[in-house]
């Protein structure tokens, strides 16, 4: 594991929001992990001025989503990392104490980063970076101030704490280039993939009815036969398996496409087919009709005007 | 009104540590750390170290009192982590299997992490490149007991306060009957500067502190310390100051003696005391009359008695000045006395002078009442 100094640790506004709220609305102390992503980042020297031709690369950690628990229970074992989300580090939050890192706080980080599975890969480099960040959130002492928390942010280096400034990345134009550089890529959510269990309501229905949802079931199953939602879950993991699901679902796809246009060719087929019935169907009505009033003509109906 | 409650857990943990504790420990401040701000959970603990004082403070969680409590050290402890050696998997602690309903776990988590503290200081003393400090530590390394801080303040220069225990005997079986709860020590404070080049100057700051008990028996500021002589090294200086220390504490506790007997010898003439210090001495309140006029005779026997002499104030049992309190004579010195008279001759000359003395007192009284 390498020993990197960040160089900017960033928060959106949101995040920070709700960590600041989570804080807030807890009966007591909380704690947690801190998920997101680390950048190295080479800033574009595009400047007039000729000396600033410093291209000093920059790692960005950026803060995006976090975990939170009451301070007295264990942080769970964390998540393994993911291409997008990685475990950058842990947050403490505590009412009313100095903001100074406490002794729990210390073996707690000492021990994250001291885990060498725990170690991600920043983008754009073959650095290995433990979870050294912390953020510690506190209350100040006196209530009459005008701000309500205060926090401030470390990074575990070289068996201390080192103090970060912490970036709040907020909408406007003053923060354009976060927007500019931002890659929309998510995690997939976990999704629960248990369909149509034993559904209580269904119990009550009576029975007639309960045949006809069975039917309309049934419908709608052979319609979506091949394109069942729990493939979606199959969809996670190695990109060999994503891409050989995908494969797998366009070509039922492409089946089904072909299998429909199909059997529109052979409706169509028979619809001309009753068309061209109808039309031999009509012509002999016709004749019928010309012949029957042939045979009428003889005995022309007289038109007697009295 | 709501009112201030430690939860019982941490209450009975916070009682165990301040009777049990072996040096005294004092709860500065407590406050609330949850929503409900009349359940105490937070304090400041002031603890004794290096003839100072570190303040930690301890923090509970009022909502879950069965979990182990957190500290937050000093300002200038910030690289303090007394649970990582360095190595990767640190050693069992008290933290560790926390139970909380033994009252005595805090008291053991302070006294190991005030441990941790001081091998903390003197790892740090250690890592200074400081040739004399380097020196004096290794020459002063078989005292026991010997605690150094160093202070790392931005703005004042960097220095290394040394805290020697003297004298290595129990100063509380000295004095019979002495009703001391800590054990009473002397110790030298010794303050070197880091970071000069090699000297053999004395240290900046040499100093005696006693703890504050003792003064009842021994005078630390009237004590003189002996020269620190050019090229001298701490090991050296401490013989002698110790063998100084010593003999001027054997004379302190004989000096006790003297003052009994004096005491003893006023019983004849004065009656019986109806106060008296048993056990060092220091003063004792004689009931007497001059005809129908009642009065107190208090001494107050100094440490150097008989070569001072006491202090006597005469309080009359009869005037009282507007405000209801009895009139006081002003601390009389000029009588006659020689510290070279045996007990008997030094009650009796002053009970002759006293004789005398309580007619221009009784006059005073009666001056002042009447205005």
């Amino acid at each position: 594991m390498d020993d990197f100094p960040m160089d900017k640790i960033q928060i959106s506004g949101a995040t920070l929001a709700s960590l600041l709220h989570r804080s807030s609305s807890a009966a007591g102390d909380i704690h947690g992990y801190l998920f997101g992503h680390a950048t190295l980042s080479t800033p574009n020297p595009l400047s007039d001025h000729p000396t600033t031709t410093t291209t000093a690369s920059l790692l960005i950690a950026t803060i995006t989503s976090f975990l939170s628990l009451p301070s007295h229970l264990p942080l769970p074992p964390p998540p393994p990392s993911t291409n997008s989300t990685a475990l950058l580090g842990w947050f403490s939050s505590r009412r009313k104490t100095p903001l100074r890192p406490s002794l729990k706080d210390s073996t707690t980080t000492i021990s994250l980063s001291k885990t060498q599975s725990l170690a991600f890969t920043p983008q754009n480099t073959n650095l290995s970076l433990p979870p050294s960040l912390f953020l510690l959130v506190t209350t100040p002492f006196q209530d009459q101030l005008i701000h309500t928390h205060e926090y401030k942010g470390f990074q575990y280096m070289g068996h201390a704490f080192e103090p970060k400034s912490l970036i709040i990345v907020n909408i406007g134009p003053s923060f354009r280039s976060q927007y500019d550089s931002f890659s929309p890529s998510v995690q997939f959510p976990l999704m629960d993939c248990e369909l149509r269990g034993s559904n209580a309501m269904m119990e009550d229905e009576t029975g007639d009815k309960k045949m006809s949802r069975l039917k309309d079931q049934k419908q709608l199953d052979n319609c979506a036969e091949g394109f069942e939602i729990d493939r979606v879950s199959k969809l996670m993991g190695s990109e060999a398996i994503y891409t050989g699901e995908l494969e797998d679902l366009y070509d039922k796809m492409l089946a089904k496409i072909d299998g429909l246009s199909r059997l529109v060719e052979q409706t169509n087929a028979k619809v001309l087919e009753q068309l061209e019935d109808v039309t031999i169907l009509g012509m002999l009505v016709l004749l019928c009709a010309i012949r029957s009033l042939e045979m009428n003509g003889n005995r022309r109906p007289s038109l007697n005007v009295h | 009104m709501a009112i201030d409650t430690v939860p019982p857990l941490v209450a009975a943990q916070i009682k165990y540590l301040l009777s049990h504790c072996p040096f005294s420990v004092k709860v500065e401040q407590m406050w609330s750390g949850c929503k409900n701000p009349s359940l105490l959970d937070r304090f400041t603990l002031v603890i004794p170290y290096c003839l100072d004082y570190i303040k930690w403070d301890v923090i509970y969680n009022a909502m879950y009192p069965l979990a182990a409590p957190d500290i937050i050290f000093g300002p200038e402890d910030e690289s303090f982590q007394p649970y990582y050696d360095g190595t990767e998997k640190s050693c069992k602690n008290s933290l560790a299997d926390w139970n909380s309903r033994d009252p005595a776990r805090l008291l053991s988590l302070i006294i190991e992490l005030r441990n941790a503290y001081m091998a903390y200081q003197r790892k740090r003393i250690g890592e200074v490149d400081d040739d004399r400090l380097k020196f004096e530590i290794s020459t002063m390394l078989p005292r026991e007991g010997i605690e150094m801080y160093m202070s790392s303040g931005t703005d004042k220069s960097e220095e290394v306060k040394f805290a020697v225990p003297l004298l290595d005997m129990d100063l509380n079986k000295l004095v019979a009957g002495s009703m001391w709860s800590h054990p009473q020590k002397i110790y030298l404070q010794i303050v070197f500067p880091v970071g000069k080049k090699y000297s053999t100057a004395p240290p900046t700051r040499l100093k005696l502190i006693s703890s504050p008990e003792l003064k009842a028996l021994f005078s630390i500021e009237e004590f003189r310390l002996p020269p620190w002589l050019d090229g001298m090294c701490t090991a050296e200086y401490l013989p002698i100051l110790e063998e100084m220390l010593g003999s001027q504490i054997k004379d302190a506790v004989a000096s006790i003696e003297t003052r009994r007997k004096f005491i003893m010898a006023l019983a004849p003439l004065f009656g019986r005391p109806i106060e008296a210090d048993p056990v060092f001495c220091r003063r004792a309140t004689f009931l007497a009359s001059s005809a129908v006029f009642n009065f107190l005779v208090h001494f107050s026997l100094p440490l150097q008695f008989p070569k001072q002499k006491a202090a006597i104030i005469l309080q009359s049992s009869q005037h009282f000045n507007p405000q209801g309190v009895p009139v006081k004579s002003p601390n009389l010195t000029e009588y006659p006395w020689s510290p070279r008279w045996d007990p008997s001759e030094m009650a009796d000359r002053l009970f002759d002078f006293l004789a005398e003395e309580s007619l221009n007192f009784k006059k005073y009284c009666n001056q002042l009442v009447q205005q």
